[in-house]
């Protein structure tokens, strides 16, 4: 019986060996097969973490071949009759051990028998160690084929780069609004809507990050911007050219000549001395009164705002009439609007620099959307490329209104009239910016190709800001019919200035009426 | 734990069947397949049926198994008048002490040997008096059963061709032979040895190698060879596959009308086991299923009409089902 137990173990341990050296082929195999696979798969789409993937299949397939090594270890009985069928010893050996505890007549006779047989032979040859030959081909196979795929150029490799670049683009992008929320939250001026523009700049962050393209994230830009738009008041500029001019008004007059820099300075510090101012009024002589009521009158009627007028000629017309305290009334009433004005600035303000951090996402993106666009082929749309407005727009100047001196500057981008913000001199704060204007240097547009620029600028938005993207681009777009007529008209003043050389006026002339003849052809 | 010695040496039985089977060489040229199959039958303790056309040593061979084994032999010659009561014996009136009574008459088959020489020639009724005879090893006559001598061993001869006037033996008793050897022509080389032995001057003269007790004792020892589980099963699925309601194998399926039944199972087993022995060996092995199942199995698969038309035979269905038949060790 130990005898039958020795032919076990030994016969046990060749098997082990044989199916060691077969498991590790077929795990080879696998392994290669896997690799081979991933690498196909990665010419075939974009794969990312490819090596990664490949990397790990190889130590999978090689835990299950040791698994299915392990769990798969033949029986003693089969492992006898393998011998017996490998070496030729006619069932002995497995007819010996499944009788073993057997004690009929011939029992005995024949476990001696089958253990001088298998004396007589090797028994570790019933479990060879070699290679199957097909198999051994199958890796050598794999093994040339993955080592190509491996080493040739791979055609996706330039699509991963592009996405890992679209991936940093966007994440700067993100980073540009999560800086502009800061700034906003760390502004010294908080206003009521900051909460809603730092919701909005904390969702089109989001959106940024999560967009599946620059293009994608484009899209969620210019909706952002327009709900921060929605949050400032449009009477604000009107309110703003009341407020300066009532300051220049007073700035003539002996008593208002300190309130005058005070609006100037800001409207909170104006409104301050506007109403120390009324409650002078009553000390004031004759004489100073009636220059101040005909200052205010004057200003009343330079005003654009229609509460700011009404003050204001209530105001002089009280003191007018001798009537201080009326005039005191009027006067803290304007008092209150310049609060509200400057209440108003400080969203605009808070506005702006949101939108300026959601333009310079948007920069970002545009740029790398560009160049996606030219990464993949945009030479064989080349000739529907170009667009106006492509390219940075001439430079535009614009009027702003700041203590006279102030002056706004906006940058047109070719995208429409906008509105700058800019500090003006003499300590004033800048005024609106000018209107901006641009044209595009894109030439190829087709006859029946319909033309579209992006969307309308909004207060804060800087007109420097070069617009790389043209037709095509996923980005919001405003029809050109509607903004072509601003473009023209802010292009056309913008020639009437001294800084245009006369030479080139006449080429913006030329350019906009060969643009009204086609429009005049035909839509676009 | 070492089981118990034989009872009897079953290196004695090899020895037995090579001397069996060396005398008769001396008077059977060639047909070592024959010969060898004979002996298996014979200590396997079963009947066997040989075919083959007339002067191929069909009845040498039974009568030198006889004058090899030193033991009773007798010879039937079956033909269309055969009685059966020529068979198994008859009553007899018979004067004993000046009284005339009946006494039983033993036929010839009360032999250790019988040779039933073209039994196919008897009538049915003739041929199925053998079977009790070969299936019971007794006999009835009248009311009496009798036992017939042991070992019994009756080998029975048929003829291929001439078949008009013949009847053929039905599957019942077909089944109760242990084999059937087809007796083939002798070779040139063989045939040229048979000229030179018999017709000389003296022909060779067999000496006696074994008696009935030695032979019984064979047949006890081949009973006790053991065999593997998985061997076993291989032998039964052989027995399955001859079935065509049992079997994947297309010639099996269109050709067979009835497979094997559970006596040609034991008759594989028990042939393969004293193959074994005659092979030196103590277990079975699946080359001696191999081996015997030709004999075995020939005469237990009953083919349609369609395998006779396409020249389709038993033993080419059983190469087919040997080939086919999955073999445990080899799949494990």
């Amino acid at each position: 019986m130990s005898s039958l137990e020795a032919i076990i173990r030994e016969l046990g341990r060749a098997a082990a060996r044989a199916r060691g050296a077969r498991y590790a082929v077929h795990a080879l195999v696998a392994a290669l097969a896997w690799v081979a696979l991933v690498l196909v798969i990665a010419r075939l789409t974009p794969f990312e973490g490819r090596a990664l993937v490949a990397g790990i299949g190889i130590p999978i397939v090689l835990v299950v071949a040791l698994l299915a090594w392990l769990i798969r270890r033949p029986t003693a009985a089969v492992l006898m009759r393998l011998a017996d069928f490998r070496l030729g010893l006619k069932e002995r050996l497995s007819t010996a051990w499944e009788r073993r505890s057997e004690s009929g007549p011939m029992d005995a006779i024949q476990l001696r028998d089958a253990l001088r047989q298998a004396s007589g032979t090797r028994l570790a040859t019933a479990f060879p160690v070699r290679v199957n030959r097909g198999e051994a081909s199958v890796v050598a196979v794999l093994a040339i084929f993955s080592l190509a795929l491996a080493l040739l150029p791979n055609p996706m490799d330039q699509v991963l780069a592009q996405r890992q670049a679209d991936r940093l683009s966007q994440a700067r992008a993100a980073k540009a609004v999560q800086a502009a929320q800061k700034k906003i939250a760390d502004s010294p001026k908080p206003t009521p809507v900051d909460p809603q523009v730092q919701k909005l700049l904390q969702d089109a962050a989001a959106k940024i990050r999560e967009a599946d393209s620059p293009r994608k994230a484009l899209e969620s830009i210019t909706p952002a911007e327009q709900q921060l738009q929605k949050l400032t008041d449009p009477g604000t500029p009107a309110l703003s050219s009341s407020a300066q001019n009532l300051a220049n008004a007073l700035s003539a007059t002996a008593v208002g000549k300190s309130a005058a820099q005070a609006i100037s300075s800001s409207p909170a510090q104006g409104a301050q001395s506007v109403r120390d101012l009324a409650s002078q009024l009553q000390s004031l002589s004759p004489k100073d009164r009636d220059e101040l009521a005909k200052a205010l009158a004057k200003a009343a009627q330079q005003a654009q705002n229609s509460q700011m007028r009404d003050s204001l000629n209530k105001a002089s017309s009280s003191l007018k009439s001798g009537d201080t305290s009326a005039a005191a009334q009027s006067l803290n009433d304007v008092a209150s609007q310049l609060d509200s004005l400057q209440q108003q600035e400080n969203t605009d303000q808070a506005v702006a620099s949101a939108i300026n951090g959601l333009e310079a996402a948007r920069q970002e993106l545009a740029a790398q959307a560009d160049r996606d666009a030219t990464g993949q082929g945009a030479q064989a749309n080349a000739g529907a490329s170009a667009s106006p407005g492509a390219s940075p727009g001439a430079g535009a100047s614009g009027n702003g209104n700041g203590n006279g001196t102030g002056t706004g500057n906006g940058t047109g981008t070719g995208t429409g009239t906008g509105t700058g913000t800019g500090t003006g001199g003499n300590g004033g704060t800048g005024g609106n910016g000018g209107t901006g204007s641009g044209t595009g240097s894109g030439s190829g547009v087709q006859s029946t190709e319909r033309v579209y620029v992006p969307g309308q600028p909004v207060p804060g938005q800087s007109q420097n800001d070069p617009t790389p993207l043209g037709p095509g681009q996923d980005v919001p777009t405003s029809p050109y019919g509607q903004v072509i007529q601003a473009y023209q008209q802010a292009a056309l003043d913008a020639t009437d200035q001294s800084l245009i050389p006369g030479s080139e006026r006449d080429l913006v002339r030329q350019y906009f009426s060969q643009l009204g003849e086609q429009s005049a052809a035909g839509p676009k | 734990m070492i089981a118990e010695e034989p009872r009897v040496d079953a290196a004695k039985v090899t020895e037995l069947a090579k001397d069996l089977e060396t005398e008769l060489a001396r008077l059977i040229v060639g047909q070592q397949a024959l010969v060898r199959d004979t002996v298996i039958a014979l200590i396997a303790g079963g009947h066997v049926l040989l075919e083959g056309v007339p002067g191929l040593g069909k009845t040498v061979l039974v009568r030198s198994l006889g004058h090899a084994l030193s033991m009773s032999f007798s010879r039937i010659q079956f033909t269309p008048d055969l009685m059966p009561a020529d068979i198994v014996g008859t009553n007899v009136i018979g004067d004993e002490a000046g009284r005339r009574e009946f006494h039983y008459q033993p036929g010839p088959i009360f032999a250790n040997l019988v040779l039933a020489d073209e039994i196919n020639r008897a009538t049915p009724k003739t041929q199925s008096a053998l079977l009790e005879a070969m299936q019971e090893r007794t006999v009835t006559v009248g009311t009496q059963t009798r036992p017939l001598p042991s070992p019994f061993f009756v080998l029975a001869t048929q003829n291929p061709i001439e078949l008009e006037g013949t009847y053929p033996l039905p599957e019942a008793q077909l089944d109760r032979f242990f084999f059937k050897v087809l007796v083939p022509f002798p070779g040139e080389k063989d045939l040229l040895e048979i000229a030179r032995r018999t017709t000389g001057e003296s022909t060779p003269q067999l000496r006696a190698v074994a008696d009935g007790d030695a032979i019984l004792a064979a047949q006890r020892v081949a009973r006790e060879v053991p065999i593997a589980e998985h061997v076993l099963l291989y032998a039964a699925r052989l027995i399955g596959a001859t079935h065509p309601d049992r079997t994947e194998l297309d010639g099996v399926r269109r050709y067979v009308r009835w497979g094997a039944s559970p006596r040609g199972l034991q008759t594989l087993v028990l042939a393969a086991k004293v193959r074994a022995l005659l092979e030196g060996r103590y277990n079975v092995a699946f080359d001696d299923l191999s081996a015997v199942a030709q004999p075995a199995l020939r005469h237990r698969i009953f083919l349609q009409f369609e395998a006779e038309a396409d020249g389709m035979t038993a033993d080419r269905l059983i190469t087919d089902i040997l080939e086919h038949t999955v073999k445990e060790s080899a799949r494990a």
